[in-house]
């Protein structure tokens, strides 16, 4: 009988996490093309219900009833499969953030952590699923039979698994601080001094580079050259129309906010919401309740912040991108590393 | 009832099998190169499930190890299969019999 | 419950591995042979080594995989034709050993017996393997980290192209003489038959140098 109730919850808590996940990144969408306008001195789209509040749903009416274009000798299953890998490899990765403490669900006597799953080794598996992320991207330039598709899947593969060395190299200062894998267990190391205890105060370094390397991953501006329209078509979705454009499309912005979701917990307190605890006591149903608004809160401003960078940065050149990756930013990490290791080593208060 | 180690090591044995078999069987170098992954990854289940059957953690640790050397040979083979290419125009090692290019 | 799991993956597994050795396209024996990777890393996770499984994923699946598909697509790689017939009399014999595998292999599943420890406690979890890697196994990880360096000093030093032209090589306007044995790698070391080369660019194309001037350098 527990295990029933066990699976029942686990898929309501998949459930929630997929229609919550869906809803931010559709709106995130509109948010961009909005605050863009606003930077470019211009309104984004306002006509579809009040100021625009509707246009996802116009944008997915349109992408499902438009002409699917299959190239005539295009690799047939590889193309099929190349957005298929995209997407999933960036849903696969929401469940291991933590949305809120242990909270108890109202009306029962169950408290269960805010978390789809609780893996001891957390932050490998983000890493893992991403770089299996690459292999949409790739299959996808190769199987569309087109110069450009190629030259621009190889092009973002290669940003990709350059930037995701210092990516992982930034995350390891986190991790030493924390002495733990699990993410869930980060954040709530990051609960002490009212709530303010966040990792960011340590890392200062670590986070720059995190959020330089997530930008390069997820070929966002400035790092989008493999993608822009005035460079090579359109990169390695060229060839994709109709539903499994709207797939790729669906997958960078999931992959953003990912990478956001992971700068909030390992950097930003996740939940941890200032001064929350003097208000209502931890594990009530508000607390969590709060708690999980707070990380939403925090992620969409790194999502702003994202589409900020988009409206004013110009993009770097192809090899500017590689050489700022593997020549500054790489060795960057790594002294990280070491300066973080050190202060661990001489037991500097606050770095235990 | 459990998967029993047996089982394991029975399916890595096929496992390693399929690789050598890919090996003597495959004309193209990279796909040679991809056998060679598989018997490596054969043992190296061998080695997990030991370790998981003794409780003893050496055998995960030489799991690290192998899967260290696999990526070191795969970078250097990968540069030695590209340099080839550029000199033969052919990845076929039916072909590359002789020394000489 | 686990029985069926080990069957799922298993079957993966052999399935994934019967098809990286039938494909003829490598592109398809590369993503097949990920789909090894993968299934393994799951059967991993039963194994109780989550840590090793993600790190199958990361570096199998995640960097060497991409690695030789990245190395496919580039050199253009087509299929495999249909081989040469040689020595036909292995077809029978290999047929007769894979019988003897499978009839091995049922014999293990069917009469060995059951074999059973209490369930593992933390041997898999990063902490062990994290404490074991670096007080009683600090030699082999040393070992392995300057393995490593050989690797990416090895990996360079074949990527680079042209032999011992340095990159700030320039080759003066009008007619440059060079030795043969740079130019011709079959041309042996002592074989002063000139080559001769109007520019530094020609003489980069008949060195097979032609990356190495970058064209950031000059205003477009």
């Amino acid at each position: 009988m527990d295990t029933a109730i066990d699976i029942v919850l686990k898929f309501v808590a998949i459930t929630v996490v997929f229609v919550v996940v869906l809803l931010v990144v559709a709106y995130t969408v509109l948010a961009e093309r909005r605050v863009l306008g606003f930077i470019q001195g211009r309104l984004g789209p306002n006509r579809v219900g009040y100021g625009g509040i509707l246009q996802p749903f116009a944008d997915l009416l349109k992408f499902i009833l438009k002409e699917d274009i299959v190239p005539d000798k295009s690799t047939r299953f590889i193309y099929f499969l190349a957005p298929v890998i995209a997407t999933m490899a960036a849903l696969m990765t929401m469940i291991v953030y933590p949305f809120g403490p242990d909270t108890r669900i109202p009306f029962t006597s169950i408290t269960i952590p805010l978390v789809v799953a609780r893996l001891d080794i957390g932050l490998l598996y983000v890493l893992g699923i991403t770089s299996i992320g690459v292999y949409g991207i790739m299959l996808a330039g190769w199987s569309s039979n087109n110069k450009y598709s190629l030259m621009g899947g190889l092009r973002s593969s290669a940003q990709m698994i350059s930037y995701e060395l210092a990516l992982g190299l930034s995350l390891i200062g986190a991790i030493l601080l924390a002495g733990t894998l699990d993410l869930f267990q980060v954040v709530e190391q990051q609960s002490g001094w009212h709530g303010l205890r966040w990792l960011i105060i340590f890392q200062p370094l670590g986070f720059i580079i995190y959020m330089i390397s997530a930008i390069a991953e997820t070929n966002r501006v400035p790092f989008d050259l493999p993608e822009a329209e005035t460079e090579l078509v359109a990169g390695f979705h060229t060839e994709y129309s109709a539903m499994k454009f709207a797939l790729f499309f669906l997958a960078e912005y999931i992959n953003m906010f990912t990478v956001a979701m992971l700068a909030t917990t390992l950097f930003l307190g996740g939940w941890n919401v200032p001064f929350l605890d003097s208000i209502f006591a931890r594990g009530t149903f508000l607390f969590g309740l709060v708690s999980a608004i707070g990380f939403l809160v925090k992620v969409v401003l790194i999502l702003f912040f994202y589409i900020w960078l988009r409206g004013t940065l110009p993009r770097f050149r192809f090899d500017q991108l590689m050489n700022f990756g593997w020549k500054i930013l790489l060795p960057l990490a790594l002294i990280n590393i070491f300066i973080t290791a050190t202060l661990i080593f001489l037991r500097v208060p606050g770095f235990s | 009832m459990e998967p029993q180690l047996s089982w394991y090591l029975a399916l890595s044995a096929v496992l390693f099998t399929i690789g050598v078999t890919g090996v003597i069987i495959k004309r193209n170098v990279i796909a040679m190169f991809m056998c060679i992954e598989l018997m490596l990854n054969a043992v190296n289940l061998t080695f997990v499930a030991f370790a998981s059957f003794f409780q003893d953690v050496v055998g995960q640790l030489f799991v690290f190890i192998v899967m260290t050397v696999a990526a070191a040979e795969a970078a250097v083979g990968l540069g030695i299969i590209i340099a080839i290419f550029r000199n033969r125009e052919s990845l076929d090692v039916d072909d590359a019999s002789i020394l000489k290019l | 419950m686990l029985v069926l799991l080990f069957i799922l993956f298993g079957g993966l597994a052999i399935g994934c591995a019967l098809a990286v050795v039938a494909q003829r396209n490598p592109l398809y024996s590369a993503i097949s042979l990920v789909g090894v990777f993968i299934s393994l890393a799951c059967l991993y996770v039963m194994l109780a080594a989550p840590f090793i499984a993600a790190v199958q994923v990361i570096v199998y699946a995640g960097a060497i995989m991409v690695l030789v598909v990245f190395v496919i697509m580039l050199l253009n790689v087509e299929e495999e034709e249909r081989g040469r017939r040689r020595l036909k009399f292995l077809v029978p014999m290999a047929v007769a050993m894979a019988a003897i595998l499978i009839a091995e292999v049922a014999f293990i599943l069917v009469t060995v017996q059951e074999f059973r420890v209490n369930p593992p406690a933390g041997v898999g979890l990063t902490h062990s393997i994290g404490t074991s890697l670096f007080t009683r196994y600090l030699l082999p990880f040393e070992i392995t980290s300057i393995l490593l360096l050989m690797a990416i000093v090895g990996a360079m030093t074949l990527a680079r192209r042209g032999g011992l032209l340095s990159t700030s090589a320039r080759v003066i306007p009008g007619v440059t003489t060079l030795p043969r044995s740079l130019v011709d790698p079959r041309a042996t070391p002592d074989d002063l038959r000139p080559v001769e080369a109007d520019s530094t660019d020609e003489a980069a194309r008949l060195l097979g140098v032609t990356g190495l001037r970058d064209h950031s350098d000059r205003d477009e």
